[in-house]
């Protein structure tokens, strides 16, 4: 890490306003390229299953840092993609259950769930005219679904493939083709009615 | 057994819409819905609710993403503490202490006392767990070098206004966002002008800076009695505008000890 130009080179970095790194390794690019791709994905999918923002944003940052070490020590780099969801998916769970804990023991939390903000935010005044009733049906109909299908759906939205969605969420094939079936499906009953 | 003449179900037709039908499946698929208007209007219909799931899924959520600038900017520092920690700790197992790698190290060690300082005095990133607000006392000269508007001595002498303007509230979001001060944070700091407005400090991005409420002892308070001072020097006479504002933007608490011949704020 620190060759021989480092040193030399580490005063002009610490007098430049900009210099908080030494020159990034190809590792470290590697792992800040995807970083850009997939942290506002990885967020979002958080946020839809219940995460709140800042927990969301630890949990990215954990997710990389994690991605990181994993390639320093030279593992698989079969399919990164999935494998970020899959980390950030069961650091979220360990999160929200102890956040579920937390709520039982505090009445009041100061801060809704992430749930309540992908179902219940307020839209603004633009979008409330737009704001169709369809829309707000099927943000009834996600709410009202299992937990599951939900995160299959905001997995699916976020591009992942069946394949991918199953090993995040260790599911069969078939039962992730099922779960978005069943969840489309209630999606356009909801529609008709 | 489904044919290319047997009408698809829902569940096929999702899977076709997905690309995930077995390759087989998939062309007897493909050729059936291009005779069969039922099934056709079927998958569009399954697209229309797919269509509909996603606009609304990523209104909701779009809205609620923080900048990103600032998300890997902190997860750069931490990669490069990481390696740094772990060039030491591989340094000292080794054991070679030759005077280069004790050099070596020691500028390590220091880059790394460095960067925690950097990341320390730099706006923290939200976390629940132990949210802490970092004080900042000076700003970061990169992102607010200070800016003066066109006003002479005698307009900002005659002037009536109150010591500081309001900062709007989109300019205050932008001067966060510079920083990378999200979510709750924001609570936890005052923009302020870095050159004030009495002294002759513009309207602009360049002279905000996040000052935190939090600061111990170079704080809002001690910095507003180093702007009466200026202030008071400047229209007395005693004291060049352009110097007053060239010292309160370069550093402000050398600028206070310096006005106020004081090592320490006054009480």
């Amino acid at each position: 890490m620190f060759d021989d130009d480092a040193i030399p080179d580490l005063a002009a970095r610490i007098s430049s306003a900009e210099g908080t790194a030494l020159k990034p390794t190809p590792l470290e690019e590697e792992v800040v390229a995807l970083f850009d791709q997939m942290q506002d994905r990885l967020l979002r999918y958080l946020l839809s299953s219940g995460v709140p923002v800042h927990d969301g944003e630890e949990i990215v940052q954990e997710v990389f840092l994690a991605l990181f070490q994993h390639l320093q020590r030279g593992k698989s780099r079969r399919n990164l993609r999935a494998w970020v969801f899959q980390v950030a998916h069961n650091l979220s769970v360990k999160r929200y259950l102890a956040i579920r804990r937390d709520r039982q023991n505090l009445v009041d939390l100061g801060e809704a769930p992430a749930e309540d903000s992908f179902i219940d935010r307020n839209p603004n005044p633009e979008d409330q005219l737009a704001s169709n009733q369809s829309r707000a049906r099927l943000q009834r109909v996600f709410r009202a679904l299992p937990e599951q299908d939900r995160r299959c759906l905001s997995l699916r939205a976020e591009g992942l493939t069946y394949r991918e969605i199953g090993k995040v969420l260790d599911m069969s094939l078939g039962a992730v083709a099922l779960s978005l079936g069943r969840s489309l499906a209630r999606f356009a009953r909801a529609e008709e009615r | 057994m489904s044919t290319k003449d047997s009408h698809l179900s829902d569940q096929e037709l999702l899977l076709a819409a997905d690309g995930e039908l077995a390759p087989g499946r998939a062309a007897e698929a493909a050729s059936h819905l291009a005779e069969c208007w039922t099934c056709r209007v079927r998958k569009g219909e399954i697209e229309e609710s797919i269509r509909n799931f996603v606009h609304t899924y990523r209104g909701n959520l779009d809205p609620l993403l923080p900048p990103p600038a600032g998300l890997r900017a902190l997860l750069k520092a931490q990669i490069a503490e990481m390696t740094a920690e772990m060039a030491s700790a591989q340094q000292g197992w080794r054991a070679q202490w030759s005077p280069v790698a004790t050099f070596r190290y020691a500028g390590a060690a220091l880059f790394v006392a460095l960067l925690g300082l950097l990341v320390y005095f730099r706006p923290a990133f939200p976390s629940r767990q132990g949210l802490h607000v970092v004080p900042v006392s000076f700003p970061e000269p990169s992102l607010t070098p200070g800016m003066a508007a066109a006003v002479s001595r005698d307009q900002l002498c005659r002037s009536t206004h109150p010591k500081n303007r309001i900062v709007p509230a989109s300019l205050q979001r932008r001067v966060f966002e510079e920083y990378g001060i999200s979510g709750a944070e924001p609570r936890a700091y005052e923009v302020d002008y870095l050159i004030t407005p009495a002294l002759g400090g513009a309207d602009d991005i360049r002279n905000l800076w996040p000052q935190s409420n939090s600061a111990a002892v170079w704080n809002a308070r001690v910095k507003d009695a180093l702007e009466d001072r200026l202030h008071d020097l400047v229209c007395d006479g005693r004291l060049d505008l352009a110097t007053a504002q060239r010292d309160i933007s370069s550093d402000w608490i050398a600028a206070y000890k310096k006005y106020f011949e004081t090592d320490e704020p006054l009480k």
